[in-house]
């Protein structure tokens, strides 16, 4: 089983692509994505919240009732949102003035539920760190990739700094243009898809399950 | 379902919520000073740009500012003499409660703002932070404290998309002005 860790984590990065591919928590990719950073920062607070959700959920996976998993998913989830968020304005505070209003709703994310159910429900602990991870970094990826494009056309630069002297298409860094970047680049993977792979989802092997 | 599972159910919840309810007073317990901290430091680091010139700056008073929150007067003196007046003060805003700095001089003449935190619509809630709409306030008396649609160059041009949030940062401003003009007129040592 040890070489299925690599294919679970290679699985959320591009097979199943949480924004890309599974076209899950579209809402937080468009709003948040308007500067690499921006991207840069919820990804990593999304991959750590689903991460830690994923192992507690597949340890706590027999005892809690079928009837209330929803909620329990949910009180689970609140909690390490709740966590991440006080971490953040302790220990990162310019990152949370920016980002607090988004990070709270992490709760809601349809990627995180949705791993939780589908995943970690019905798995053994490693196995679930490894999808929630490998999610996690999916997430990251697409939203840093959304970011560098609409940072680049709207604002003319790149994680800060500037390459263009004034800002090319503004509509880019407005939901509009999130939209539009997130449409174009989802064409893109599955042209590659088709292209290289057949049509068969799997770019470094993957493959549903 | 029978009551059986009745009584299951809820205990499941409760022991998620008693281990949730723990685990996050722990992290308060542990954050909440290092925030507070780091709060305070902002604090000093903002009064100190809006007022360089000041060698002390300390708490003067307290007072009730917008939403019922409290609101404090800071003194800026140098070489013994005051030379303006910080207010840290709350605006009711287009979905938050904006907290600001206003720097005065004696003659209650804007020396500067600083936004502190604010919670509005994201990406152009953000703007009233920027230079551009800050630095209107600098020199301006209470009467021109007028938000305006438009280019303006006597009063506060609106940010465009978040004419509510401009106008809660001004009306702030003369509501802070207005509040050590009140306590100054009670107090004569102020």
């Amino acid at each position: 089983m040890a070489a299925s860790y690599k294919k679970l984590i290679l699985n959320g990065i591009f097979s199943e692509n949480p924004v890309f591919r599974l076209a899950l928590s579209l809402c937080p990719a468009v709003a948040v994505t308007t500067s690499v950073r921006n991207g840069f920062l919820m990804g990593v607070a999304v991959l750590c919240v689903m991460t830690m959700v994923n192992i507690t959920v597949s340890i706590l996976r027999n005892l809690i009732n079928p009837k209330v998993r929803i909620p329990a998913y949910i009180l689970i989830i609140a909690t390490y949102v709740s966590i991440t968020e006080m971490m953040m304005r302790a220990y990162s505070r310019t990152a949370y003035k920016q980002m607090g209003l988004y990070i709270q709703l992490i709760v809601v994310f349809a990627i995180i539920i949705s791993r939780a159910e589908l995943f970690a429900s019905r798995n053994k602990v490693l196995p679930s760190a490894a999808d929630g991870f490998g999610m996690g970094l999916g997430f990251l990826g697409a939203l840093v990739l959304v970011g560098a494009v609409r940072e680049l056309i709207g604002k003319g630069s790149i994680a800060g700094f500037h390459i263009t002297a004034s800002s090319p298409l503004l509509i880019m860094v407005l939901p509009t243009g999130g939209f539009f970047v997130i449409g174009l680049l989802m064409g893109l993977f599955n042209w590659i898809d088709q292209r290289y792979y057949g049509g068969r989802p799997g770019g470094g092997g993957g493959g549903h399950h | 379902m029978n009551s059986k599972d009745i009584i299951k159910i809820t205990l499941n919840l409760v022991a998620i919520c008693a281990v949730a309810g723990v685990i996050l007073s722990v992290v308060w317990a542990v954050t909440n000073p290092v925030r507070l901290e780091k709060k305070a430091e902002e604090l000093r680091a903002a009064q100190k740009a809006l007022v360089p010139q000041a060698q002390n700056i300390t708490e003067a008073l307290k007072f009730v500012s917008a939403g019922g929150k409290e609101g404090v007067i800071y003194k800026a003196t140098a070489d013994g003499k005051t030379v303006g007046y910080i207010i840290k003060a709350y605006a009711k805003g287009y979905s938050s409660f904006i907290e600001m700095l206003v720097a005065v001089d004696i003659d209650y003449r804007i020396i500067g703002i600083q936004i502190l935190s604010e919670q509005e619509t994201p990406g152009l809630g953000a703007e009233m932070e920027k230079k551009w709409f800050k630095d209107q306030f600098r020199g301006k008396t209470e009467d021109h404290l007028i938000v305006m649609k438009g280019e303006t160059k006597t009063d506060i041009q609106a940010i465009s998309g978040a004419t509510i949030s401009s106008r809660a940062v001004t009306n702030g401003v003369k509501a802070a002005v207005d509040a050590l003009r009140a306590e100054r007129a009670k107090d004569r040592a102020l």
